[in-house]
């Protein structure tokens, strides 16, 4: 399109004739209009022409970049690139020249038909490459001496056939004469490109997809990890308070409460299980816990099981544990992070755990521990 | 920095009247257009090259919607600098 130039030389004598100027006057305009648009820019970064648009420096900002070969980090300093923006008007007539003046959209065709034209004269020129070299020989120069009257029939045909069927292809008088396995493949092709081109020109072309599934499933995980939060945020008393609600509604525990009293008439253990009273171990009184090893502060993940295995070697102990700081602790299996822990020195029959009485303490207090965790 | 500063530039340096100079530029503008809609080029001598450039056909997705809309093929104006301006107006 933009193949022949309006060189200077032209735009200036056009200036002449059009605006009735000397030589001269022409050329010291259109040097100053040259010097003076580059001077301006370098001092306004942006000059605005009207008719016409505007010239503009933008700054392109400096960007970290690796060096291909090293591999090291190099910055690209930045700089200033020159742009001309159109005015509006000039825009739209030079969109309207695309429409009004350049056929866009037969062109192509037209130039797949010449292309496929052009493809099927060089296939048939590579068909005849071996022969062609041939046949200037035979039909004219050997054939003329042996047979002089059939070549000139032959001639008289060939010229006809060929200027009839030039324009298409001259394939076709070579699969009369000779059979090309390659040809009938490749013809088809290029006569059949020009054709289904227009075809595909569909100016919206909608994509029915349903996302329902995966919408579904994302609405899940979100469900989910909602769930998962609160259960994770929610103080436990209200969490556990819901619990034994729903354990007490559930219809496993109405069975269960049947099966319980048959069993626990039959056995003592469960029966101890199931109800606890202070009143069962009446030969415990308080301890009292004199010395203490240490006043130790409940830190994060630390329980009253681990620091009795600290202590005292086994995490059997950790009622005595409970017990000595009961006056502040509620629930041994939630204590605060910095909650103070009174670690007591244990006597020899306390840690005593051959010890049938001890075994019997140790286990009526951790009873009573977890009554309180309840 | 408008046309009418640019008229005074160009007044000065070529000393012409600024009426001329006006009516010089605004001929000038009238070339280029003319020429610009019979598919020519415009060479500024010194300055670079002004010319259309066809921007092709073309096929959009929505990103979002997935919907597909047809972009026709338009000439734009394209503005080509000389390198020589180009590399001297890079360091400002």
């Amino acid at each position: 399109m933009a193949e022949d130039k309006l060189i200077w030389s032209e735009l200036r004598r056009a200036l002449m004739t059009r605006a009735g100027v000397s030589e001269k006057d022409a050329t010291s305009f259109l040097n100053a209009f040259q010097t003076q648009l580059i001077e301006a820019l370098k001092e306004d970064k942006q000059v605005k022409i009207n008719g016409l648009g505007t010239f503009r420096l933008q700054p392109v900002a400096p960007r970290k970049s690796v060096d291909i070969s090293t591999g090291e980090e190099i910055t690209i300093e930045g700089y200033n690139k020159i742009i001309f923006a159109p005015e509006a008007g000039l825009r739209e007539l030079v969109e309207k020249v695309s429409v009004a003046s350049s056929p866009a959209e037969p062109d192509p065709i037209q130039k797949l038909g010449v292309q496929a034209e052009e493809i099927v004269d060089i296939l048939g020129e590579l068909g005849q490459s071996p022969e062609k070299q041939e046949e200037p020989e035979s039909p004219e120069e050997p054939e003329i001496p042996e047979t002089p009257e059939e070549p000139e029939e032959q001639k008289a045909e060939e010229p006809e056939e060929q200027k009839a069927e030039e324009p298409e292809a001259t394939v076709i008088i070579h699969e009369k004469e000779t059979v090309y396995v390659p040809e009938p493949v490749y013809i088809p092709e290029p006569t059949k490109d020009p054709e289904p081109e227009p075809e595909p020109e569909p100016v919206i072309i909608k994509k029915k997809e349903s996302h329902w599934f995966r919408n579904l499933l994302i609405i899940l995980l979100i469900l989910l990890l909602l769930l998962a939060c609160a259960y994770y945020f929610l103080p436990r008393p209200m969490l556990e308070s819901w619990r034994d609600k729903a354990f007490e509604w559930s219809p496993w525990h109405a069975q269960t409460e049947q099966v319980a009293p048959v069993e626990a008439e039959n056995t003592e253990a469960i029966e101890n299980q199931a109800a606890f009273a202070e009143e069962e171990y009446p030969e415990f009184d308080e301890i009292v816990y004199d010395q203490l090893i240490v006043t130790e502060r409940m830190h994060y993940a630390s329980r009253l099981a681990w620091m009795s295995y600290r202590f005292y070697g086994d995490k059997r102990y950790w009622p005595y544990l409970y017990d000595a700081n009961k006056d502040h602790l509620d629930n041994p299996n939630d204590i605060d992070v910095g909650t103070p822990i009174r670690v007591p020195k244990l006597t020899a029959e306390q840690r005593d755990l051959n010890n049938e009485r001890t075994r019997k303490h140790l286990e009526f207090l951790r009873k009573r521990a977890e009554k309180a965790m309840r | 920095m408008l046309t009418k500063d640019l008229i005074g530039l160009i007044a000065n340096a070529s000393g012409m009247s600024k009426k001329d100079t006006e009516q010089l530029l605004s001929t000038t503008n009238a070339i280029v257009r003319e020429n610009l809609m019979d598919g020519k080029s415009i060479q500024l001598q010194g300055i670079g090259t002004l010319e259309i450039k066809e921007r092709k056909e073309r096929v959009i997705v929505h990103p979002r919607t997935g919907e597909r809309t047809y972009v026709p093929s338009k000439n734009q104006l394209v503005f080509r600098p000389v390198a020589n301006l180009k590399e001297e107006l890079k360091k400002i």
